[in-house]
């Protein structure tokens, strides 16, 4: 059972696409790459699972088609009868059949492939084989793609069928066409039927909802019913013939009294008479309508006389439902849809039977049974005639008096709040009810930290007497205290003298300490070079000179013995004031016992060679005399002069003769990047 | 509202100050400035940390037991307040205060104590070591007295005789 709601069929496909739709995903989803050099096995083995992959998918769908499809003996006889009204239930079934053979056939084929396969001896063989059964797979499916195109068309259209319950509370309206039934519809209901002034403007069944006493009913507009035989009714009448068979539901037959939809009322009474068979056990209502063009009393005799009887055909309905003999205003009414007077009374007035007729049937239905358990009230039952009503001790009767009294005569904190001013300006004492020793004490303000302590730690009752006992101890404390203090030693202090030698000291001690430090972390970098490349100077015989010194020696022969072993750097004209201290010098005898390269050092020549007067002519240069020297110094001179005074660059002013060397400008680095030269 | 202690420094927290960490064992630990909680966070040790009061205590150098810590208790059950005692309770913080602090300063002095006499007895071996760093011993043998010798001026050779500045 879908719920009769036939939306949810799947698409059927043209055979075509089906095919299409297939063998497409056989080729994505099974492996596509096989060589002729693989083993024999798995060749077969690939070839066998598409042919079965194929065969798979096939059973799949269409089995989903064959499920889909509502089985029209297993639903409801009204939408039995209504999808074979609409669609022929013979060709239906054929075409479910075909699909189902289909199913069977596209098996078979595959089990045979399969079976073949298994003996494949070759490549192209087991490929042909393949070949072959998805062919055959196809043809079938070519061969059946008509009833594909039928059922696809048919689903479309059951998928726009109205979706009525067959179950619940239905009213039926039928008459003949053009005498108002979707204009009533549309008046109690929400749906939009078209109205229009030619005959068989509603098509199919119409279906609207309304309410009536928190119950929903089920409102069914039909097409227009024509008086023919049963054999000759068309399509579009059949449909509410069904209806009209298979539905429990309460009977509207719409009267034209006025006659403009063309037909007499006795053409619709004799219409009435001929489908009364299809009103048994239904609740029954003749509706007269268009009263505004032709209202019920200025009827002519036969027409009354017609309509009288169909009223009395329609109050046989309702005796035969077992109910009581009423008057003739519950089976006939009248009303117009334009005017909208006596649309709501039918609508009424047909529910209202409807209600009745059901709710009777249920009461007679075993499954009544169910529903009376649920509405039982248990009420336990009276031993005896004893009145026992319910007991309060009078204490508490009491109590609750006094207490309602007590409420009124106390006063909350919230009415004092709002007396002074209210909820922000007036701010409770909260500590009103506090018990304490002394009443005066309740609002008092008491410190909770006092430097750094918490007074709340520090209370004790007896905080006094424990004070006391700590200040009789302190009081001893000091006095012994006082006692000792008398064996405070002075010690041996240092005179002024003293303790401007032990500053010295701990200065000179800490300057070793700086420099050992610096050595030590310049160790490795640094240089041991000897005396004679001494630049800053540290070796100098007035630094020795100073140092002693300052300890309190006499440096002058110390001084002097070093600068007479010392070697001039700068030609420093040693040797004769030399020889004037070794006159008077005894302890300058050392001077006789140098070493030969000092005495080639002090030599006339080397002495000379390191200052001589312009223009002397040393051998070797080139010149005749002095004379000539001099003129060319003074060529010399002069050349340079102007470009001199001009700041031009000369000869000595710096120059390079490449810019860019092509050693520094290329080649590859061993490591690293070239991002500069 | 309470005046904590600092886990780590043990100085108290006033209110608005530190940082309290809250472990997954419930146990609460405040931190009077960020430094201590950085320390904390470090995992050191607060007994080994020099400037802190545990570390100051552990090895002795403040006091540790005495009467005065008695009278500051933290009690759990809250008392009935009594003007009187509270009274008392003030007055008596501040001498108790009074009190402790002169038993520190006396700790303190004890602990002290030989430090003047060591002091000087290092000074005078220091002294008597190292003076020949700043007067040559022949100096000192002419002259006794520990006044330093002032440095010379320059040597040239030819004053050399003149400048025997040497000052006694």
């Amino acid at each position: 059972m879908v719920q009769y709601n036939f939306k949810k069929i799947t698409v059927v496909p043209t055979g075509k696409d089906f095919i299409d739709i297939i063998l497409s995903r056989t080729q994505r989803q099974t492996p596509t790459v096989v060589h002729k050099g693989y083993a024999i096995s798995r060749l077969r083995q690939f070839y066998m699972r598409k042919v079965k992959y194929t065969q798979q998918n096939f059973h799949e769908k269409l089995s989903a088609i064959i499920d889909e499809f509502p089985r029209l003996d297993d639903i409801h006889p009204f939408y039995g009868d209504l999808l074979h009204v609409l669609y022929n239930k013979d060709h239906y079934k054929l075409a479910l059949g075909q699909i189902n053979t289909a199913r069977n056939l596209i098996g078979k084929i595959s089990k045979d492939y399969v079976k073949l396969l298994k003996y494949g001896d070759s490549l192209y063989r087991c490929k042909s084989l393949k070949v072959a059964a998805l062919g055959r797979m196809c043809t079938v499916i070519k061969r059946v793609s008509p009833s594909l195109a039928y059922l696809e068309q048919i689903r479309q259209h059951m998928a726009r069928l109205p979706s009525i319950d067959p179950n619940t509370r239905t009213i039926l309206i039928c008459g003949y066409p053009n005498v108002g039934k979707s204009s009533f519809i549309n008046k109690i209901t929400r749906a939009d039927v078209d109205v229009q002034p030619y005959a068989f403007t509603t098509k199919s069944l119409f279906v609207g909802h309304t309410d009536y006493k928190y119950l929903r009913y089920q409102v069914i507009d039909t097409p227009g019913i024509l008086d023919r035989p049963f054999e000759d009714r068309n399509i579009i009448e059949m449909c509410s013939i069904t209806a009209l068979a298979h539905l429990r539901a309460a009977v509207l037959f719409f009267l034209d009294i006025s006659g403009s939809c063309g037909y007499n009322i006795a053409q619709q009474a004799a219409l009435f008479h001929s489908i009364k068979s299809l009103f048994m056990n239904k609740p029954l209502i003749v509706v007269c309508n268009k009263t505004d063009l032709q209202p019920l009393d200025g009827l002519s005799e036969e027409d009354m006389k017609l309509v009288v009887e169909m009223k009395a055909e329609a109050m046989k309905t309702v005796i035969g439902q077992g109910g009581e003999a009423t008057d003739s205003d519950e089976v006939l009414l009248t009303m117009s849809t334009l005017t909208e007077e006596g649309v709501i009374a039918v609508k009424n007035s047909a529910c209202e039977r409807l209600l009745n007729q059901r709710v009777e049937l249920k009461m007679k239905s075993k499954k009544i049974n169910d529903c009376l358990n649920r509405f039982h009230v248990a009420v336990p039952k009276k031993r005896d005639e004893k009145e026992r009503p319910p007991c309060i001790p009078q204490a508490v009767l009491e109590a609750k008096a006094k207490e309602a009294a007590d409420i009124e005569k106390r006063k909350l904190e919230r009415d004092l709040e709002n007396e002074n001013g209210g909820a922000g300006v007036y701010s409770a004492s909260l500590r009103k009810h506090h018990i304490l020793a002394d009443e005066e004490w309740k609002e008092d303000i008491m410190p909770e930290i006092l430097d750094g302590h918490n007074v709340y730690d520090f209370i004790d009752p007896d905080i006094l007497q424990r004070l006391e006992e700590l200040e009789r101890e302190e009081g001893l404390r000091l006095e012994q205290e006082v006692d000792n203090d008398d064996f405070e030693m002075d010690g041996k202090e240092l005179t002024p003298e003293e303790q401007e030698a032990l500053a010295e000291i701990r200065k000179k001690k800490s300057l070793l300490i700086q420099q050992h430090r610096i050595k030590k972390s310049t160790a490795e970098s640094r240089p041991t070079v000897p005396r004679k490349f001494d630049k800053e100077r540290k070796f100098s015989s007035e630094r020795m000179g100073r140092q002693l010194s300052a300890l309190g020696l006499d440096p002058t022969s110390a001084i002097n013995r070093a600068r007479s072993n010392s070697v001039p750097m700068r030609g420093r004209k040693r040797e004769r004031s030399l020889a004037k201290g070794d006159d008077g010098n005894d302890a300058m005898d050392m001077d006789v016992d140098q070493s030969s390269k000092k005495l080639r050092m002090m030599s006339r020549s080397r002495s000379r060679s390191t200052s001589r007067p312009p223009g002397e002519v040393v051998p070797g240069e080139g010149y005749r005399d002095s004379k000539q020297k001099v003129h060319a110094m003074k060529l010399a001179k002069k050349s340079v002069k102007k470009r001199n005074k001009d700041a031009r660059r000369g000869e000595a002013d710096r120059v390079i003769p490449t810019l860019r060397p092509k050693h520094l400008f290329s080649g590859k680095r061993g490591i690293g990047k070239t991002t500069r030269r | 509202m309470r005046l904590e202690k600092c886990w780590f420094c043990s100085s108290t927290i006033y209110p608005g100050h530190g940082i309290q960490f809250v472990r997954n064992d419930a146990k609460i630990f405040r931190f009077c400035r960020s430094k201590c909680h950085k320390n904390f966070k470090m995992k050191r040790n607060p007994r080994k940390v020099k400037w802190t009061k545990a570390y100051r205590r552990l090895h002795g150098k403040d006091m540790t037991q005495d009467s005065t810590f008695e009278f500051e208790r933290k009690r759990n059950r809250p008392e009935r307040y009594d003007r009187n005692i509270t009274e008392n309770t003030l007055k008596a913080i501040k001498k108790i205060e009074k009190v402790r602090v002169d038993r520190e300063a006396r700790h303190h002095a004890l602990r002290m104590k030989g430090k003047k006499a060591k002091e000087q007895r290092e000074a005078a071996k220091e002294l008597e070591q190292g003076i020949h760093m700043v007067k040559a011993p022949a100096a000192l043998q002419e002259e006794p007295s520990l006044t330093l010798p002032k440095i010379k001026v320059k040597v040239s050779h030819q004053q050399a005789e003149k400048n025997h500045l040497m000052e006694e």
